[in-house]
């Protein structure tokens, strides 16, 4: 087992590599010159060379490459090219604020979708499965921006049953996120209702059902003892592939509802070409990605016998 | 009489081809027809944007121009859907007194494009390097594989915003511009299918891939190559039309994962810029919805809504009809 887990860790040291070298292939070369973005217009070339030093642009690009590995391993990608602050404090400062929007959020949004799903699954082929379904296709089918600018509009601003705008620290969070969650389930709902919904009609057509049916169990206990039981696999694993973008955040609801978190600052800073800033996202969004991608595997491993570990 | 009797010509007798199989499930489903029917619709309608713009030329298209400027009487630039100036004023004036619905209707000219050719692009990329991957094995399959698995890695959004904005504001964009391209496909658009084509191929890589690994090893693709068939041969003739399903249904997935994605970039402001989009108007609604003014966005979000709405349906309904092992 330990050895599995090794192994599954060693392969993503390659995967980590190559992201950072396409980050810095993507904002170094492909971008244009760093330190034009950083100077404006019209820089002078003594200002532009100073930069480039302390920038360390003027090593060869293996060396940079380097440089930034250097930088990711110790989490120290410098200070935003914005106002100074060092990019680790701008990550923890927006962390709270974007937990507080989607940890919420994904509970309630999985609670719905696995029971809504199981549901269908046991009333199969009925007008209420198929409506359901059907409402599932209608609701990914609506764009998550229209989702927002709607329900921002009719909750908010006309029935004012939210705040349009806001955040507050502490339990009073629950009042500025309460809107953000529910568009948030909104728009995860119909997607996973149709995963689990799939996988447990795979499962439902196994043979150890048919012969539980065989045996006379009911219906009930078929569903809740044998399916569930092994369709907690795909849906946990599934569950916990999502938990990185709960940490990146969702920057359209930040952005909307004005929740200082990740996925705002991260807007802001790609508008602001605040490439530290963007740089350290990329990163740190794709060490969490390969850290829980490799633990979904040994969850898979660990739950289910079935899978060798060779 | 002589003995033979002939009990019918050849043509009588149905044919039951694999594309004639999926056809006849697919129509079971009524509601699947009329999806597709209305994928038809916006597609004529997409088709028919583009002649206008090919017969208005690039000057001064009907659908940049106020209906002022067109003789038409309105005091405010913001009209509610009105059947005056029928039908150009039923879905409303914009905020430049323009008609609502010729710009939408362009919208799905955009749309089209942005679906396509991204699809296209996805297509092309993921199902070569499928292909090689699970046809020769070995080092090949172990690069492509890796290549997917660190693009998979990078969080989508993150790369899709990334590549975005360096295709928007580096060299490359003065390159493009200056090359002539942009006369036919304006830099925004472009982006939006470079980003799309670049970041959604990995999901048909890695299904094309597992089932050429299975086809290959059959004992038809051995026949092929005891007759002396070159690689190219099989891999065309034999292999892909027995993957070509799985292109079909990604197609339907990356047409509507690239038609959201366009609201997406060009609200936050590195998308299309020049032509009427669906996500243009989307994203002005943000400050038109406070002020009362609705019909823009209920035109194009309706409009997305609908086209997407189909494509998944339709979609959903190939998957289980292209699919051999669900008989009905």
């Amino acid at each position: 087992m330990i050895g599995y887990i090794l192994r599954r860790a060693l392969y993503g040291i390659p995967v980590l590599l190559g992201v950072a070298l396409i980050t810095l292939l993507l904002f170094h070369v492909a971008g244009g010159d760093p330190a034009a973005m950083k100077l404006g217009k019209n820089p002078r070339p003594e200002d532009v060379a100073a930069l480039h030093r302390s920038m360390g642009l003027d090593k060869p690009f293996p060396l940079q490459y380097v440089d930034f590995l250097g930088q990711t391993v110790s989490f120290d990608f410098g200070t935003s090219w914005n106002d100074n602050t060092p990019v680790r404090r701008i990550f923890l400062r927006g962390l709270g604020p974007t937990l507080s929007l989607t940890i919420p959020a994904f509970l309630i949004g999985a609670l719905i979708s696995i029971s809504l799903s199981l549901f269908v699954a046991f009333y199969r082929g009925s007008v209420l499965d198929r409506t359901t379904t059907f409402l599932a296709i209608g609701g990914i089918s609506i764009s998550s921006l229209v989702y927002i600018l709607v329900l921002q509009w009719l909750l908010a601003d006309r029935w004012k049953l939210f705040p349009i705008w806001g955040y507050e620290y502490g339990f009073g969070a629950a009042f500025f996120v309460a809107l953000p969650v529910l568009i948030w389930v909104l728009l995860t709902v119909g997607q996973d209702l149709r995963y689990f919904r799939t996988v447990a009609l795979e499962e439902i057509g196994r043979d150890y059902v048919r012969t539980a049916r065989a045996k006379g169990l009911p219906e009930r206990r078929i569903l809740f003892r044998h399916v569930l039981g092994n369709c907690a696999i795909p849906i946990i694993t599934r569950l916990v592939i999502t938990v990185p973008f709960l940490i990146t955040g969702s920057f359209l609801l930040e952005i909307f509802f004005g929740i200082p978190g990740l996925g705002g600052t991260l807007y802001t800073a790609i508008q602001n070409s605040d490439l530290p800033v963007i740089k350290a996202f990329t990163m740190v969004g794709t060490i969490l990605f390969v850290l829980f991608n490799i633990l979904s595997d040994v969850l898979y491993a660990v739950f289910d016998p079935r899978i060798r570990l060779s | 009489m002589s003995g033979v009797e002939a009990v019918g010509s050849v043509s009588e007798i149905e044919v039951r081809t694999p594309g004639r199989e999926a056809w006849r499930r697919l129509r079971k489903d009524r509601f699947a027809l009329f999806f597709l029917g209305m994928f038809a619709a916006f597609f004529l309608i997409a088709l028919g944007a583009q002649v206008d713009v090919l017969l208005e030329g690039r000057g001064n298209p009907s659908y940049s121009k106020s209906l002022m400027e067109m003789g038409y009487a309105f005091e405010e630039t913001h009209h509610p859907p009105t059947f005056e100036a029928f039908p150009l004023g039923i879905l409303g004036l914009d905020w430049n007194g323009r008609s609502v619905l010729l710009r939408v209707l362009q919208g799905a000219r955009i749309a089209f494009m942005v679906g396509v050719l991204g699809a296209l692009c996805s297509i092309v990329i993921g199902m070569s390097l499928g292909l090689l991957a699970g046809f020769f094995g070995g080092w090949v399959d172990a690069l492509v594989v890796y290549v997917y698995s660190t693009v998979a890695s990078i969080p989508y959004l993150l790369l899709m915003l990334a590549l975005a904005f360096v295709l928007k504001q580096g060299d490359f964009a003065r390159i493009y511009r200056e090359s002539g391209l942009s006369g036919f496909l304006s830099l925004g658009l472009f982006n939006i299918v470079c980003v799309i084509g670049a970041t959604s191929w990995v999901t048909l890589c890695r299904l094309v891939r597992g089932e050429v690994m299975k086809v290959r090893e059959l004992d038809y693709v051995n026949a092929a190559r005891c007759l002396g068939f070159g690689n190219l041969r099989i891999l065309f003739r034999h292999i892909l039309p027995n993957v070509f399903h799985l292109v079909i249904i990604n197609f339907s997935l990356t047409f509507v994962i690239a038609i959201k994605s366009e609201v997406i970039l060009t609200f936050l402001g590195v998308g299309v810029d020049k032509e009427p989009s669906w996500g243009q108007m989307i994203a002005y609604a943000k400050n038109e919805l406070m002020q009362g003014i609705w019909w823009p966005l209920a035109s194009a979000g309706g409009l997305l809504f609908l086209l997407t709405l189909s494509v998944n349906y339709v979609g959903d309904a190939l998957r289980d009809a292209l699919d051999p092992k669900l008989k009905h």
